[in-house]
């Protein structure tokens, strides 16, 4: 019972973490049509955000809010300058953005180098539920995810500059002869996307090793996800999450997480051929 | 002299002055040259497939990663009933790989298939996967590899040559590279070529002019996945050892690099692309440290930027086939 409440929990736990990192990936790509393969480095920089402001003297709780902001910033200054030049060319923004993720990620070894850093758990306490212990961090994260999930969904489906959104996702060019303005639209998507790695990488950074090479392994479980669940739909990425994190949790419980890692990227790859649209696109 | 000649002299001339070079540069040097021209075949490979047929390929390291470990397997003797003689470790690298890659190919090209982005990040996922499965494999050595794999060896038997010299085994690799070179030229050239660059251009409307643009893209795919393997079996006779860091996720990434950079459609500036990025890394890397590969991404988003068709790629092209220059 324990261990099933345990495993349940971490399900869910690495579920929403996912969730976190794929919802900027999932808008950048509905909005934009680009795959922001710089998406992990942003996870990245969140998490070193959190590493500066605690040795600046500023603690967790600030390197928390500082981050989105850092990496909004961040992004809106990498779309002007790198990405804004290839949207035409499809392909090109893969390549693109993954040239920017390898230079931010070699730009993190130059400045605080390829050792580990240490981020104080600010909530080191346990919690009791139903009979298993739980560190409250964890369910911190949870919080934190279902919040901004919950915010995005709100943002997209009940106001009306979520409806321009979803306006230009699904017709860019009637979008704009409506007088949509989707330069503008673009920005605020990317440096949004942005900030939301940002958060996930800093509300993360107490529970992981903060190294250089954080970011490549949120990367691709995230895309998974999005593509298992079906990109450009927001219901697909709470699908998409659930499938990878809850069938790697559960057969990492029962052998080990390498198995886990193969399984599941071989079960996403087989999902992705059958359904191109995704879980929640149907079968075509 | 015309435009047309002009541009083959130029390739031959990359080519002459590739045989030349033994004539200039040192011995010990001649051998990491050798090492870096099976980068170089291994870059034509991925810039057949993803230049030719536009198939980006985020894991092409899982077929030279295989032919590598196919030759070491073979060579080392570990297979019972087969002899470790070289051709043989070749042709089991060479066709391991290209099974490989056509299963895949049968896999994901079928009816709709997967394209683009999805090919990108399905094969991205399949190197993560032949990594994590080479690392944790005892019989090929696990996350230690295989150390001591003997060198090419022409002919058996205790009088078996053995290719250690820095100078034949240079010439070797480049006849090999000649050799592959001419063959996925020839392959392009020909009017199979236009096939594949139709399906590289618009896909629906090649599948309305009566071609079956699976199989070619499968054609292609296992082309390409032969190639990288025999560049694999190569490069391991000479460094020795195979780890998992040849299957997997980096060095697929590094090689899609030099290709983007010398220029994708290009046969001949990926392979100078991968020797020259290689050959500056080493210098570079002593000098700068950290931040020669700073440099690297940026010198790529650049030229992805502003230069998509690469560095190299607007010197070393060929003019078009005769059939096609009306």
């Amino acid at each position: 019972m324990e261990t099933a409440v345990i495993i349940g929990l971490d399900a869910l736990s690495f579920m929403l973490a996912l969730l976190l990192v794929a919802l900027g990936l999932i808008i950048i790509f509905g909005l934009m049509n680009v795959i922001n393969m710089a998406h992990g480095e942003f996870f990245l920089l969140g998490a070193y955000t959190v590493v500066l402001v605690q040795n600046a003297g500023g603690g967790f709780w600030l390197g928390l809010m500082a981050a989105p902001i850092v990496l909004a910033a961040i992004g809106l200054a990498l779309e002007e300058l790198v990405v804004r030049h290839v949207y035409h060319r499809f392909i090109d923004t893969i390549l693109a953005t993954w040239g920017l993720s390898l230079a931010i990620k070699q730009a993190v070894i130059v400045v605080f180098g390829p050792t580990a850093q240490q981020v104080q758990n600010p909530l080191p306490s346990q919690v009791l539920i139903l009979g298993a212990v739980y560190p409250s961090h964890r369910l911190f994260i949870m919080a934190v995810a279902i919040a901004v999930a919950a915010g995005t969904f709100l943002l997209f489906y009940r106001t009306r500059l979520g409806l321009a959104a979803r306006g230009v996702i699904a017709n860019r060019a009637m979008a704009a002869s409506l007088g949509i303005d989707t330069r503008r639209m673009d920005r605020a998507t990317f440096a949004f996307g942005a900030a939301l790695a940002g958060l996930a990488g800093a509300v993360m950074a107490p529970l992981m090793s903060v190294d250089p090479q954080m970011g490549v392994g949120f990367l691709v479980p995230a895309f998974l996800s999005i593509l298992v669940g079906g990109a450009g739909s927001l219901p697909g990425a709470l699908l998409g999450t659930s499938v990878i994190a809850g069938s790697s949790t559960v057969v990492a419980s029962i052998w080990t997480q390498v198995v886990a890692q193969i399984a599941v990227f071989s079960l996403a790859i087989v999902i992705i051929r059958m359904f191109p649209r995704g879980l929640a696109g149907g079968r075509r | 002299m015309t435009e047309r000649r002009f541009r083959i002299a130029i390739t031959l001339l990359v080519w002459a002055a590739f045989a030349m070079l033994p004539l200039v540069v040192a011995e010990w040097y001649l051998g990491r040259l050798a090492q870096l021209i099976t980068y170089g075949i291994f870059a034509m490979s991925l810039a057949f497939v993803w230049g030719q047929v536009g198939l980006l390929c985020f894991g092409q390291a899982i077929f030279f990663g295989t032919g590598a470990y196919a030759m070491a397997v073979v060579t080392k003797g570990m297979v019972p009933g087969i002899p470790d003689a070289s051709p043989i470790g070749l042709a089991a690298a060479i066709a391991l790989p290209a099974l490989i890659a056509n299963l895949l190919g049968q896999f994901l090209f079928r009816g709709r298939g997967v394209s683009g982005a999805y090919f990108a990040i399905v094969t991205l996922s399949a190197a993560v996967v032949a990594e994590r499965l080479a690392s944790h494999w005892r019989f090929i050595g696990g996350f230690n590899g295989l150390l001591n794999v003997p060198p090419l060896r022409l002919g058996s038997g205790p009088e078996a040559l053995e290719l250690f010299e820095p100078l034949p085994t240079y010439y070797v690799m480049l006849a090999a590279a000649g050799a592959v070179y001419l063959g996925l030229l020839a392959l392009e050239r020909a009017p199979l070529g236009s096939v594949l660059r139709a399906v590289r251009d618009h896909e629906e409307r090649t599948t309305y002019f009566g071609y079956d643009v699976a199989a070619y893209k499968r054609f292609a795919f296992t082309v390409s996945g032969g190639i990288a393997g025999l560049a694999g079996a190569l490069f391991v006779t000479q460094f020795g050892f195979v780890s998992p860091a040849l299957i997997g996720f980096s060095l697929s990434t590094e090689v899609l690099i030099w290709t983007a950079l010398g220029g994708r459609e290009v046969l001949l500036a990926a392979w100078l692309a991968a020797i020259v990025v290689r050959t500056v890394e080493g210098i570079l890397s002593e000098a700068l440290g950290h931040y020669w590969l700073l440099a690297l991404g940026v010198l790529f988003v650049v030229s992805v930027v502003l230069l998509p068709r690469g560095l190299l790629g607007w010197l070393l092209r060929l003019p078009l086939p005769a059939r096609l220059d009306r």
